[in-house]
């Protein structure tokens, strides 16, 4: 996937501005950045559940920026939502299946993946915990045979050490599918732990963009981009 | 005994129909989100035809064409039944793809409009299709009768409720085993995970209304034979349909079923009832049973319809204010007064009708345009009014002013009535209510001759002042001119006292209502009586209208008050604008029996049959594209106008402008004085949360939080996302019902609803800003400052108060510019203006610094301090370490639900903890060296 100069926002205020990125396969990137810095709305105009405003993303080739998003789901680019969105009512093997795809994995082959959901396939989405629910999220993303995978705050209230159980099985995931994901992510040191590359925004652009493990190596760099917020230079132009 | 079971068995027919047509709307809702006025309408179209297709024939709706096509022979009962079938679920499907496939976005109040164009569009094309003869069908369902324990019930009705029954069996099963039905409730409860899962919600709300036009069509041609087939006849099955479907909230297919059922029969038997017993009223019991069932449902239960996950809202239509009302009412005068002296005969009787139904025009526009409540129940108000004339003037014998005023307030009692369940339920239920009360008044009251006094209708006395005869005269003096006049005065009266109410406090807080309720009551608006007052209003003006049409009519008549006409008279309302007065005076002159009908009576004949037909349609395409309504576009383009001259000020605005230029020292002085009398010790905290913990069902969101606020701090709460923050300062602010306790001044908040903390003095900002998007950036605020009640004499405080926090926060320039126009920055400064509107002591901001880049969130910064100079206690919640770091004075961190810091800024920025709540605990392998680094390298960085 390539995006290019990316502009995105809410009724035409841009929160978002000169986004560029390209994705590989069988990589993780990790979008890192305080909040109101426009993670979850490049997330969003990604999937198309709102519109950009500027700029263009290509998969495949192929310009998705207008689509509708439920075509761009179809086409292999998948968001988990960060309230993960799933069907409260229905079981996890409806929630499943209901995602299922042609030429995509079976029920069996993603439970494979999060075994405590296996004996827990007849159970009513909205009783399972936390975990289990972001568990079952990625899973109705991973049975649409996604070429892109994108998952917005896979740690919004769950313990540590959940979510790297979770992070665990989507390197595995990544490694025996070849699928890229992005991450939005709050914690980010459990991200960097995950992710091949990442890049963190700050006010809406790039503030820095580099290998995880560089990051981890020199904390300081991304403490600084975080905790100051104050190191962009003066954008010109403002009101 | 047998009697009771044979007539409450007797009304399972009609009961089985119910049941059906509320199938097919809990069906249309749950897909959709569309409350189907229409349905009825499809049940008549499935009914006609297979009538049609029995006779060898196929039914065209469409004008022009040729009523009907010959095939050639006639067709047995399965495969006209199949085709008839077959036909309306096409134009279920149809009728989506056309109409509500656009409106997937609106508000839930303009897909019931919509489809109640639909529903008048349809009826009228019925009818001037096929006449109003009934036409008669050969029975269906095997009709002889049979013997139950010695009871002897006609077959057909059992048969029928039977049949509905199964297709409730068959469409439950669908719903839980097949995968249709499975991607149905999926998309029913959310559609952003329908569509993320590859899932398209339209297709499945097709597939959906097909099958529920499906299930009304099986209905409507059962019925058929039980029934006799005349267009009206169908329509008023909604009401008790929908009253079906409210009791079951729109979601249990079996209670739909059985309520329906309930229903039917209950009518048949308070029928019979009525017959046996006359001492009960004779008339209008059985039609008053889907209000009271209504009625006492949503009081007992008052939960609101489940809502669906929809993706975007879209706002409803702009609401102009006036800007002179004082020479438009002397010019309307005028020009009515003329046009009345140089016309005569039937084209003043025109006018006058034109007038009138302008008065209950403006009556919706208070109630639907102001205060957003869809009201189908206005035109019933009206003859609540006629007929309380009837009783107060001819039978009490009450003279002329005093009796058509008292005959109002009757309505608007009335009025209120219907206003009750309105606060237990929001948006749409409140058009099924307004409707059942309409259709139940109309049978019990209006048309009972044992309370009105005659079949033909109540006699009225005509009005005389002083002497001066103000009737409208007869035979060769009809109508008098002295009569137009004084519905003319009556209207400019009217619509001058609306339009005031626009400008006014009570329209700003109708209008905070309607676009957004719960900042309405955080701003401190008292929804419920806001609400309330807007029904009484409406109400009141509604029977002035009556009592107006019953003196033009000399008699209060049930026929002009019909439910039906009600629905199609919102249309025109709703077509002409009925967000302003301009659109009540258009509705009065479009409306049928007015100017326009006669006019176009006039230039092409037979217009007359299809002015429904047209309204319903011109309704339909106008909330798909404007639902502002004429009077929208004209308003617009008045607007484009304006601004290229904008327009003097008048000479209190000039002067008030000048204030901001003195000295600030004098402001601020002004401020603390007001603000910190002499008793109050300063070190006494202004906030005391002690052991404050919200759930939301298992989870724990906040846990035992506390914390002190001293007077005049800049306090500021952080934690990563999920922390808590917004839950916490929900449950302070009385949005969440929380444990422990907060005390504001001393003051114990706890069981305070949020409008009552926000008089004590406790405002606060939403993260989602939550403006009001079609009130200018000035109206914003005025209506933040309504919370401190009406006194006159703070009244001009008020107003340069408004000044100087248009001015503090530099938003001079864009004072009248709607909200949605603004930049999301703007936007930030005016929801924190209408925070500091209402004067208060401490004020919540939640995430003030969203979406500003660096240079504009330190510009916030600089603001904030400004404020709190003027003695405000300010607590913020934002994300922005930077700007946080620079604010404030005393930083609280939240993590998990949990108070794990608090201190100084510095102390927060070198505290390990604060680091790792944001970028994730250490990891193990890493462990303890890795977190030492980080912490010797951000002391370093110091």
């Amino acid at each position: 996937m390539a995006c290019t100069d990316l502009r995105a926002g809410y009724s035409g205020n841009a929160v978002v501005r000169e986004l560029s990125f390209e994705l590989d396969a069988a990589e993780v990137l990790a979008l890192l950045g305080p909040n109101g810095a426009g993670k979850t709305t490049t997330l969003l105009t990604l999937s198309g559940l709102i519109p950009a405003l500027g700029g263009s993303i290509r998969h495949r080739g192929i310009t998705i920026t207008r689509l509708p998003p439920a075509k761009i789901s179809r086409r292999g680019v998948v968001l988990v939502p960060d309230d993960r969105a799933l069907f409260t009512t229905l079981t996890v093997a409806d929630n499943l299946s209901l995602a299922r795809r042609r030429g995509g994995p079976s029920i069996a082959e993603v439970i494979g993946y999060f075994p405590q959901l296996e004996d827990k396939r007849q159970r009513v989405a909205g009783l399972l915990s936390g975990g289990e629910q972001q568990m079952l999220a990625i899973g109705r993303a991973l049975m649409q045979r996604p070429d892109v995978l994108m998952i917005d705050e896979l740690s919004l209230g769950l313990a540590p050490i959940l979510v790297q159980r979770i992070l665990a099985a989507l390197r595995q995931i990544v490694d025996e599918t070849g699928t890229p994901v992005i991450l939005v992510e709050q914690h980010v040191r459990l991200a960097l732990g995950a992710a091949d590359r990442a890049l963190v925004l700050v006010h809406g652009q790039v503030a820095l963009s580099a290998p995880a493990a560089e990051l981890l190596a020199e904390p300081d760099l991304l403490e600084r981009a975080y905790l100051s917020g104050a190191d962009l230079p003066a954008r010109p132009g403002t009101r | 005994m047998t009697e009771y079971l044979v007539f409450a068995l007797l009304g399972l027919g009609s009961g089985a129909v119910f049941a059906a047509l509320a199938l097919g709307l809990v069906m249309t809702y749950r897909s959709s989100g569309v409350v189907n006025f229409g349905t009825g309408a499809i049940a008549l179209y499935a009914a006609y035809t297979y009538s049609f297709l029995r006779q060898g024939r196929v039914l065209i709706l469409l004008p022009g064409l040729p009523q009907s096509v010959g095939l050639g022979g006639e067709l047995g009962f399965l495969p006209a039944f199949a085709l008839a079938v077959l036909m309306s679920a096409l134009l279920g499907a149809v009728l989506y793809l056309l109409v509500f496939r656009q409106l997937r976005s609106a508000p839930p109040v303009a897909k019931a409009v919509a489809s109640v164009g639909l529903m008048v569009m349809l009826q009228a094309l019925f009818a001037t299709r096929l006449g109003t003869e009934a036409i008669s069908v050969g029975a269906i369902l095997p009709r002889r009768t049979l013997s139950i324990g010695g009871v002897r019930v006609p077959a057909d009705r059992l048969w029928f409720a039977l049949v509905i029954v199964l297709i409730a069996v068959t469409l439950s099963l669908l719903m839980r085993f097949t995968r249709f039905g499975l991607v149905t409730r999926a998309a029913a409860e959310t559609e952003k995970g329908a569509v993320l899962t590859g899932l398209s919600p339209d297709r499945i709300a097709v597939a959906n209304w097909a099958l529920s036009s499906a299930v009304a069509g099986v209905g409507g041609i059962l019925i058929a034979p039980i029934v006799p087939l005349v267009p009206g006849s169908y329509t008023l099955f909604i009401v008790a349909a929908m009253a079906a479907a409210l009791v079951a909230n729109f979601q249990g297919l079996a209670v739909v079923v059985a309520v329906g059922l309930v229903i039917g029969m209950l009518q048949s038997e308070l029928t019979f009832l009525q017959a046996r017993h006359t001492w009960l009223p004779q008339h209008g019991l059985a039609e008053m049973v889907p209000l009271v069932l209504i009625l006492a449902v949503l009081v007992v239960r008052g939960r609101p319809l489940p809502q669906r996950g929809a993706l975007t809202l879209r706002s409803p239509g702009h609401a102009p204010a006036p800007r002179r009302v004082a020479t438009p009412a002397a010019v309307g005068l005028l020009l009515g007064t003329l046009a009345l002296l140089l016309t005569s005969g039937v084209n003043r009787s025109a006018i006058i009708s034109s007038v009138i139904l302008a008065v209950i025009a403006l009556s919706l526009v208070v109630v639907t345009g102001y205060a957003g409540q869809v009201s189908l129940a206005q035109l019933t108000l009206a003859g609540a009014g006629a007929f309380l004339l009837s009783r107060f003037g001819y039978n009490l014998g009450i003279p002329f002013p005093i009796a058509p005023l008292l005959a109002a307030l009757g309505a608007s009692v009335i009025g209120v009535v219907i206003g009750l369940p309105a606060l237990r339920i929001r948006g749409l239920p409140v058009a099924v209510v307004t409707l059942a009360l309409a259709v139940g008044v109309q049978a019990l009251w209006f048309a009972n001759p044992d309370f009105t006094g005659g079949v033909q209708g109540a006699r009225i006395r005509p009005p005389s002042l002083f002497g001066l005869d103000l009737g409208v005269g007869a035979g060769s003096g009809y109508p008098r001119i002295a009569f137009g006049l004084m519905c003319l005065v009556v209207l400019v009266v009217v619509a001058a006292g609306v339009a005031l109410l626009r400008t006014s406090r009570l329209g700003a807080c109708m209008l905070a209502v309607r676009t957004n309720e719960r900042a309405a009551a955080a701003a401190g608006i008292n929804v419920a009586r806001t609400k309330l007052t807007a029904f009484g209003i409406a109400a009141f003006i509604a029977g002035l209208g009556g009592s107006l049409l019953a003196y033009q009519q000399t008699l209060a008549s049930p026929d002009v008050y019909q439910a039906l006409a009600g629905f199609g008279f919102f249309a025109t309302v709703y077509v002409a604008g009925v967000t302003s007065v301009s659109g009540g005076l258009l509705a009065g002159v479009i409306a049928a029996g007015g100017i326009s009908q006669l006019l176009l009576t006039r230039l092409t004949s037979g217009i007359g049959a299809w002015w429904d037909v047209i309204t319903g349609l011109l309704l339909v395409t106008q909330v798909i594209y404007s639902p502002a309504g004429i009077a929208g576009g004209i308003h617009r383009g008045a607007e484009r106008i304006n601004r290229r001259w904008p327009a003097r000020q008048r000479p209190v605005r000039q002067l008030a402008q000048w204030l901001p230029k003195w000295s600030p020292k004098w402001l601020s002085k002004w401020r603390r004085t007001r603000t910190a009398p002499a008793v109050r010790a300063d070190t006494a905290p202004a906030l005391e949360v002690t052991g404050v913990g919200v759930r939301y069902g298992g989870v724990v969101a906040v846990k035992n939080v506390s914390l002190g606020v001293p007077r005049g701090f800049i306090v500021g709460v952080i934690g990563p996302n999920g922390a808590g923050k917004t839950t916490l300062i929900d449950a302070l602010n009385g949005f969440a019902p929380c444990t422990g306790s907060v005390r504001f001044d001393g003051r114990l908040l706890d069981g305070r609803k949020p409008h009552q903390r926000a008089r004590l003095g406790l405002a606060r900002t939403f993260q989602g800003l939550e403006l009001w998007e079609d009130l200018s950036v000035e109206d914003n605020i005025r209506v933040g400052q309504v919370a401190h009640g009406g006194s006159r004499t703070i009244r001009d405080g008020q107003r340069e108060a408004l000044e100087r926090l248009l001015t503090t926060l530099t938003l001079e320039p864009v004072r009248h510019t709607a909200a949605r126009e603004l930049s999301q920055g703007q936007r930030q400064l005016v929801s924190i203006a209408r925070s500091l509107a209402s004067q208060p002591e401490l004020v919540l901001l939640d995430e003030p610094a969203g979406g500003l880049d660096s240079m504009e969130s330190q510009w916030l910064a600089g603001r904030l301090r400004t404020i709190r100079e003027s003695g405000i206690t300010i607590i913020v919640i934002d994300h922005d370490m930077g700007f946080m770091l620079n604010v404030c004075d005393e930083i609280h961190v939240l993590d998990l639900g949990e108070l794990i810091a608090s201190g100084t800024p510095d102390q927060i920025r070198r505290n390990p903890r604060v680091a790792e709540a944001y970028l994730g605990p250490a990891e193990s392998e890493h462990g303890s060296e890795h977190g030492a680094a980080s912490g010797a390298a951000s002391g370093a960085a110091q």
